[in-house]
């Protein structure tokens, strides 16, 4: 009880005097000491709940530790990040030039748009079912999962990016003649392309959230299997959370990836008013 | 030509541009808007027209149909006896918001119109366009990394460098300070006297038309008829404080219906 109080204190200590301390410092320092008061209000509440199967943040990290020396945590994560990859990666294939002739053409646009807007509510949870009968339990259905969910943001993200390309561009590239693949080339794409990122963006951060869900349901290896099978064999909570935390890390490494895309020359306008 | 009062007749030149009856409405819904009534105009070769007229009088309309971006509903607009029916590099655009293309370079921009160049010739007019414009050394930049000034001579480069029989500009400086504004009316005016170009410009600054224009075509509100052709036969550089300035521009205040003192 002792030591968590006086992290939050500290911490709170951080807070008050942060103009103290140089901007990088503080930059790092300050979301560091929230998370210390978070942990430190979460072993206060494990103590005073008197709770026998919740674990508190020494558990945590040490059935962190025990996931990471036996091994197993590693295959689990290779089983979720093959399956977020493929899926993701076809998703894009199709996605981005399906967008873009959708996005362009008109009459196209208006024969599958409304197809596009009506599958797109269902929630990629709602297909596991169909995923487990066409597939079975396994990579494929995984596969089809993330393709479906990532397939959705990545059409319909380039789609409305074509549809966006201001009439001044537009009017531009017709007023130096540009036509076919050319106009295509050096406006349509370009013009497009930061929006088709930050979808890129989206879909993979939805991706990340549905494989968890659907390795619980429907697969036998995965962290979402993992978080389950520790729950099943002996309510071990402390590999439940652990195995959280891991997920959520990785679901931040994925995105700090991705987003090395928006750094290019061609696409860096695109986020400059942000 | 039925009218020997034409400026063209008059100077022996050819006319340029010919706007012969152009009409023009918009249909909101249910509502007609009827924005240019009956325009006749003929602009000389090497001629800087101003179109001067109060906002929403249908000046970028008329423009828009002098370069093939809308349909007239009635006359016919025609650039050295050819009809206009679509846009085209002859005729180009320095467009009122930003039209450069911030995906590309300075120079790629430059570059646009001249694709089918050949390579060597290509680069020596896009890098000759660009030092015109003031911005050599600038080539590699990207259109956010410059001010909005150096934009608006980027856009200008790319329209120079395809060689047009006429350039359009829709209130290319509206955006510009008062001062990168004025400087930039005075490097239009040098590339123009250099290039020789047919200019037609649209405005709703009186000083700005006073400034620029061989003629300036004062149009009414909406819809848009021609008003008056109000000559300005000063010559570059125009001193703003003479008292020929100030006449010009009580002239057009009372045409367009505004008291000039407050
Ligand atoms: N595509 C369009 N559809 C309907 N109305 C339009 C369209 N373009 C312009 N207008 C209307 O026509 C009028 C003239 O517009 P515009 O030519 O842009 O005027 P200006 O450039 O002189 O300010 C305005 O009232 C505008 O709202
Ligand atoms: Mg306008």
């Amino acid at each position: 009880m002792i030591l968590p109080i006086l992290w939050i204190l500290g911490s709170a200590a951080v807070f008050i005097f942060a103009d103290r301390f140089p901007e990088r410092v503080r930059d790092q320092l300050l979301p560091i000491s929230v998370a210390v008061i978070l942990c430190a209000l979460w072993s206060i509440a494990v103590t005073l709940s008197g709770t026998a199967t919740f674990p508190s943040p020494t558990d945590t990290w040490v059935g962190m530790v025990e996931l990471i020396e036996s091994n197993r945590i590693w295959g689990d994560i290779v089983a979720s990040l093959h399956r977020v990859s493929w899926g993701f990666c076809l998703a894009t294939l199709v996605g981005i030039p399906l967008g873009l002739v959708v996005g362009w053409n008109t009459r196209t646009f208006t024969a599958l748009n409304p197809i596009i807007q009506g599958l797109r509510p269902i929630s990629p949870i709602a297909w596991i079912p169909i995923a487990i009968l066409w597939f079975g339990i396994g990579d494929g259905a995984g596969i089809f999962l993330i393709f479906l969910s990532s397939f959705f943001p990545i059409t319909v993200g380039t789609m409305a990016a074509v549809r966006n390309i201001s009439l001044v561009h537009q009017r531009s590239a017709m007023n130096f003649g540009l036509h076919g693949m050319q106009l295509f080339r050096r406006v349509v794409l370009p013009a497009a392309l930061p929006q088709i990122i930050t979808s890129l963006r989206i879909a993979l951060g939805v991706a990340w959230l549905v494989i968890v869900a659907a390795e619980m349901v429907g697969m036998d290896s995965g962290l979402g299997y993992l978080i389950n099978d520790a729950r099943n064999a002996g309510s071990r909570y402390d590999l439940v959370v652990a195995t959280m935390l891991v997920i959520g890390v990785i679901g931040i490494i994925l995105d700090l990836l991705i987003r090395q895309l928006e750094r290019f020359d061609e696409v860096r306008w695109g986020y400059a008013r942000r | 030509m039925k009218n020997d009062n034409k400026p063209s007749e008059r100077n022996g030149e050819r006319p340029k541009v010919i706007f012969d009856g152009v009409s023009k409405h918009f249909q909101k819904g249910k509502e007609s808007l009827h924005v240019l009534d009956d325009i006749n105009l003929e602009v000389r070769d090497g001629e800087f027209v101003c179109l001067l007229g109060p906002s929403g009088c249908g000046k970028s309309t008329l423009l828009n149909i002098a370069g093939g971006f809308e349909q007239q509903d009635a006359g016919r607009v025609t650039i050295d006896g050819e009809e206009v029916d679509g846009p085209s590099s002859k005729r180009v655009f320095v467009f009122q918001e930003y039209g450069i293309f911030p995906w590309a370079s300075v120079w790629d921009n430059v570059a646009l119109g001249l694709r089918d160049v050949p390579k060597e010739e290509r680069e020596e007019t896009v890098q000759r366009t660009i030092n015109m414009v003031g911005l050599a050394g600038f080539e590699r930049a990207y259109p956010m990394e410059l001010s909005g000034g150096m934009k608006q001579r980027v856009e200008v480069a790319r329209a120079l460098a395809v060689s047009p029989d006429v350039i359009y500009m829709d209130e290319p400086f509206g955006a510009l300070d008062s001062l990168t504004r004025l400087t930039m009316r005075s490097e239009i005016i040098r590339i123009w006297q250099q290039e020789q170009k047919t200019i037609l410009f649209v405005t709703h600054d009186v000083d700005e038309s006073i400034q620029l224009a061989d003629r300036i075509v004062v149009l009414s509100a909406r819809p848009g008829r021609i008003a008056e052709i109000v000559e300005v036969d000063l010559p570059h550089p125009r001193d703003l404080g003479s008292p020929e300035y100030g006449v010009i521009k009580n002239r057009l205040y009372a045409l367009l219906g505004v008291e000039h003192t407050i």
